[in-house]
């Protein structure tokens, strides 16, 4: 028996193929089979420092813009779940603008508001190199979450 | 803003210690707005927050060989309120895709960035010190102290050694205060900023007290999930330096040291340069294996990296307790 937490599946995406491979993967395991599984797909929009933008102006413009791409990419995510048998009622969207130290963390934090018990995301497969300079998002969360499962979906 | 501009009599008057190349007739142009700083030149001043500077010269920055590059946006100023020199650095917007080993990096100036980093670090001996205050349009303007001295780089140039000399009377030292150094980029770490643009000549030698100091903060970058990886690589790369005595080019040790390079295989060299060796020891045997493991973290042959710089700097400190040679660093008072 699952509580409903469980039942709570947090995928975060962003427009990569690793995301859309990430929510397929949910599609193709969950969709259609019941169970009453409810899913939020997070889209966390990256704020820079505000020097990055030359004026108040361009920073709205690119606020908006960013939005409309979010909302954009989460709603093919939506539609290509729904295609899978999920009933629309149970997916919502989430895209949150926040300026992120570290996206895992952010992930996480969204996940512990939400009570989410399972969070996906895609595995990017970064080389050596990206690892160091980058980081990677999957390894961390893989590293970090506490009460949760953490599924990572090799692209 | 409504200010009351000095006169020219009295801007001539103070202005007099410093003036002798300038012509009597010259005219003080006074500047409360920097925004565009191509037209602040040589005699000019600057009216910030009530203080006056005397502008002197645009400062430049040479790096790895190239003719000194002109930063239009930082003067070299004269504080007339104590006569001490001072650097202005103006708001410059840029920004730019910076490609280091093939991966882009979006980056930017960010004189905010630097200002809140001023405050945060005031009175620490291992960071270069100043204010700031914001112009008639806003600008971010930050007055630095000078640190007089060579840059990390250029005094490990001009140690005349070989290497095995360099490497036991001379390191142990060196790493002290590299140590000092790694830790406050530990200390911004925790208090949640980066530097943004490690490297060897972004630390001075000050000439006074011997402490090495970080300069120049308002590089910043769009970060991914590491907003601290590209500080901590720049550490691993100057320690590189530092421990080889400069880079060891896989090019010059074809020819130098063949022997060597023979030794030398596809996962020795550095993470992201691959023209540099990353393991030292096997060009110089003596290298203690806990220092050069270390170094191999920044190796192509890794895959395990440091989470933070914390976990560098335990490293660092067991590695520098295994030399021999006690080193005569000039601590705080």
């Amino acid at each position: 028996m699952t509580s409903p937490s469980e039942r709570n599946l947090l995928i975060a995406v962003d427009a990569s193929e690793n995301s859309k491979k990430a929510v397929d993967y949910v599609g193709r395991l969950l969709g259609g089979v019941g169970g009453d599984f409810h899913i939020t797909l997070l889209h966390l929009i990256l704020e820079p420092d505000a020097d990055y933008f030359p004026s108040k102006e361009e920073h709205q413009i690119w606020i908006d813009q960013k939005r409309k791409e979010s909302m954009t990419l989460l709603e093919s995510y939506r539609d290509a779940l729904i295609a899978y048998g999920f009933e629309g009622d149970h997916i919502r969207v989430l895209t949150p603008i926040r300026f992120c130290p570290s996206i895992s963390e952010c992930i996480l934090e969204q996940k512990d508001m939400l009570e989410y018990g399972t969070i996906v995301v895609g595995r990017k497969g970064l080389s050596p190199k990206e690892e160091i300079l980058l980081g990677s998002v999957s390894s961390r969360l893989v590293k970090l979450a506490r009460n949760c499962t953490v599924w990572v979906v090799n692209a | 803003m409504i200010h009351e501009l000095p006169s020219q009599e009295l801007l001539r008057e103070l202005c007099k210690p410093w003036l002798a190349s300038l012509s009597p007739q010259h005219v003080f142009r006074v500047y409360t707005d920097t925004s565009d700083f191509y037209a602040i030149e040589y005699g000019d001043i600057l009216l910030l927050n009530h203080r006056l500077y005397l502008v002197r010269h645009n400062a430049k920055e040479g790096r790895f060989g190239l003719d000194d590059e002109v930063k239009f946006w930082v003067k070299r100023v004269i504080d007339l309120q104590d006569g001490v020199t001072r650097i202005a650095k103006l708001v410059f917007f840029e920004r730019f895709t910076a490609n280091i080993g093939g991966i882009p990096f979006e980056c930017f100036r960010s004189p905010r960035k630097e200002a809140r980093i001023l405050d945060l670090v005031k009175g620490h001996p291992h960071f270069m010190q100043g204010s700031w205050v914001t112009d008639d349009h806003d600008n971010v303007v930050r007055i630095i102290d000078v640190i007089y001295g060579q840059s990390l780089a250029a005094m490990i140039e001009d140690i005349h050694l070989d290497h095995e000399t360099y490497f036991h009377q001379r390191l142990p030292e060196i790493l002290d205060h590299y140590i000092a150094c790694v830790e406050a980029i530990a200390f911004l770490h925790q208090h949640g900023e980066k530097h943004g643009d490690i490297r060897r000549d972004h630390i001075l030698v000050d000439r006074d007290s011997g402490r090495y100091r970080w300069i120049d903060f308002d590089f910043n970058f769009l970060h991914r999930e590491n907003m601290f990886g590209y500080d901590l690589f720049g550490l691993g790369n100057v320690l590189i330096y530092i421990v080889g005595k400069g880079d060891i080019l896989i090019q010059a040790l074809r020819d130098t040291n063949p022997s060597a390079f023979a030794r030398l295989n596809a996962e020795d060299v550095n993470i992201v340069f691959n023209n540099r060796v990353a393991n030292l020891r096997k060009i110089f045997p003596y290298i203690q294996e806990p220092l050069n493991a270390i170094l191999l973290r920044f190796s192509k042959g890794n895959t395990v990296f440091y989470d933070d710089v914390g976990q560098f700097l335990s490293d660092l400190r067991e590695a520098r307790a295994l030399f021999q040679n006690t080193a005569n660093v000039r601590r705080s008072p």
